[in-house]
């Protein structure tokens, strides 16, 4: 038995404690104290109005939807490496590569779509890139859409989107 | 039968079933709003008819339309018991009706020397009808969990049962000591016998006459209620729904308005038993009947005052937070509420003041049973928060915990408490 052994003591045994009834009267004080200040002044209470109000805490760490970057030059960062595809753990994301024209490299997508039905967010692809040519900065919490076709995203979708935190052309190519 | 009699059995009915029924939404939607206040957040405030939320209490009847519409889903490996496996729920809700219909919601009405119960069902051995119909709907719960042939649905039955067992007993017993200091079985005559002071300044209620058995019939009431902390026939996190795993749609729209049915149930015998019932403390009928006026003129003050706060209330929390651009209809729903509050504020205080200038017995006694019925309703929705509240402060008991608070603690009590009561009555006597 060493000296860093803490003996609690154990509560609940004596009279007050098995009667079980003071304990029911602290409990209710708390619970009563919020109903009532909540109630008295329910535009007081500390939450969010959603669809009309947006969160404006999101951090520049945060996982939202993906995106894919453009160089400086506008055109597209991806080179068709597949190493996000490889990355995948729920193989959401399909590419078709081609032939690059403009002298920046030496292939393209031809299409990039990732079904965000699959995807769990985990970021790997981010992580295998080599050319931060997808990121998930965009700052966006929710899709919505109609039918399981609107939750693919293309190529031209994924271009489309801007990053939210200020950092908008890949880092690695130029 | 006079025309009279007939009536006043007709309003009576139909006011019991107005507030069984009717009070079913408001009580969800109470539930659900309080859940939110009370762990700081606003619960359901959404839904609406042409702008009207009426703070939200539309939810309610738009889950009824869902829960009626839904689909109907017969678990396909229940071979035998059928017409019983459907026809459960039904007795867990009709019982936990029925037990409701024995409530008195204002004093004996007494027109040409007739004396007219304002009960749905006016009968004189309430507390009986209450013990056996009030028991019955936990079969409903058995039968559900067993039929099921689900190893959940049978778990929940199987607590439930446990449960019976552990609470009936001082249940009964708690209202044993009642039945022995009011000397009756009539919900009524307990009310009257609750309308004389103690001492000369408490009200005679009977949570200061019988402190002990007031609590036990509180906490045994809650367990027949199946509210926390006594859940322990549906659990979540253990059992998935417990007894109502296999139930879909209507069916389990049943079991889910019968327990606010029970709720109701309960609240109403708790304050018909020890919190006086309709009554006014230290007022009884006689003194309204021939006070009338008076009251009336306090009335003329309090309704405007109450409207006054009322509309207050809702001018401070029903607007658009600051955050939020958009209006949605809330400035015009104010609008009109305020009008319609105010309206109705001049009718009745036009209809008191009319009463008390020119005195009119039978107008005066429709006008007391009609107070009666307001401040029972009151009682009955300030005894059913009180239910709500202790349900989101309180965590659950195991049920083996629940046995051992009904078999060690509470039938020991009861049992003392009867003795002590029996004593005291008859050496009063």
């Amino acid at each position: 038995m060493g000296k860093n052994i803490i003996t609690t003591p154990r509560y609940g045994k004596n009279f007050k404690d098995r009667l079980y009834l003071p304990a029911i009267y602290e409990g209710c004080k708390v619970t009563f104290k919020h109903f009532f200040t909540n109630i008295n002044n329910s535009n007081a209470v500390d939450t969010l109005e959603y669809p009309e109000e947006q969160p404006s805490d999101i951090t520049s760490r945060y996982r939202g939807l993906h995106r894919l970057t453009h160089r400086a030059d506008d055109t597209i960062a991806c080179v068709a490496c597949f190493m996000c595809a490889t990355a995948c753990p729920s193989d959401c994301i399909f590419i078709e590569a081609t032939e690059r024209d403009d002298n920046k490299d030496e292939k393209m997508p031809k299409s990039f779509s990732i079904d965000t039905l699959e995807c769990i967010f985990c970021g790997y692809c981010v992580e295998a890139c080599p050319c931060d040519a997808i990121r998930m900065d965009t700052g966006i919490f929710s899709l919505t859409g109609n039918s399981r076709e609107d939750f693919v995203l293309n190529k031209d979708q994924l271009l489309s989107y801007k990053g939210a935190f200020g950092e908008e052309n890949s880092c690695a190519r130029s | 039968m006079s025309m009279a009699s007939i009536i006043v059995a007709i309003t009576a009915f139909v006011l019991g079933a107005l507030l069984a029924l009717l009070t079913i939404p408001v009580l969800v939607w109470l539930e659900r709003r309080t859940a939110g206040l009370v762990q700081d957040r606003l619960g359901p405030n959404r839904t609406n008819i042409f702008g009207f939320r009426l703070g939200g209490v539309v939810q309610s009847f738009a889950d009824v339309v869902k829960l009626l519409i839904k689909e109907e889903y017969y678990p396909s490996h229940i071979k035998i018991g059928r017409w019983l496996f459907m026809l459960s729920p039904i007795i867990t809700f009709t019982a936990a009706l029925l037990a409701f219909m024995v409530i008195p919601f204002a004093d004996t009405l007494i027109i040409d020397g007739e004396a007219l119960r304002m009960q749905p069902l006016p009968v004189e051995y309430g507390v009986f009808w209450y013990l056996a119909i009030g028991s019955v709907g936990v079969i409903g719960v058995i039968f559900g969990g067993w039929l099921s042939h689900n190893k959940y649905s049978l778990l929940g039955a199987m607590r439930a049962t446990s449960m019976v067992v552990s609470y009936e007993l001082p249940l009964g017993l708690a209202i044993i000591s009642f039945i022995v200091t009011y000397n009756t079985v009539d919900f009524n005559a307990m009310v009257q016998y609750q309308t004389d002071t103690l001492f000369g300044f408490l009200p005679s209620w009977g949570v200061f006459l019988q402190p002990l058995a007031s609590i036990i019939l509180i906490v045994a009431l809650f367990a027949e209620t199946n509210r926390n902390p006594f859940t322990v026939a549906e659990g979540e996190s253990e059992i998935v729904a417990g007894y109502m795993t296999e139930y879909s749609a209507m069916k389990f729209a049943m079991y889910f308005m019968g327990e606010y049915v029970a709720m109701n149930t309960a609240s109403a015998v708790i304050i018909t038993m020890i919190f006086g019932g309709y009554q006014l403390p230290y007022v009884s009928t006689q003194m309204l009947l021939e006070n009338f006026n008076y009251f009336a003129y306090a009335l003329i003050v309090l309704v405007p005052a109450f409207t006054w706060w009322m509309i207050s209330f809702m001018r401070k929390n029903n607007r658009v937070r600051p955050s939020v651009t958009t209006d949605s209809g809330r400035i015009f729903e104010t609008k009109v509420i305020t009008i319609f509050l105010l309206f109705l504020a001049v009718v009745v205080d036009a209809i008191l003041l009319y009463l008390s200038l020119i005195p009119n017995v039978l107008a005066t006694q429709i006008a007391v049973t009609m107070i009666q019925v307001v401040i029972f309703v009151l009682k009955l929705m300030a005894f059913n928060m009180f239910f709500i509240l202790i349900r989101w402060t309180l965590p659950r008991f195991r049920y083996d915990q629940v046995q051992s608070l009904g078999w060690n603690y509470l039938l020991p009590l009861s049992l003392f408490n009867l003795f002590v009561t029996a004593i005291v009555v008859v050496g009063v006597n």
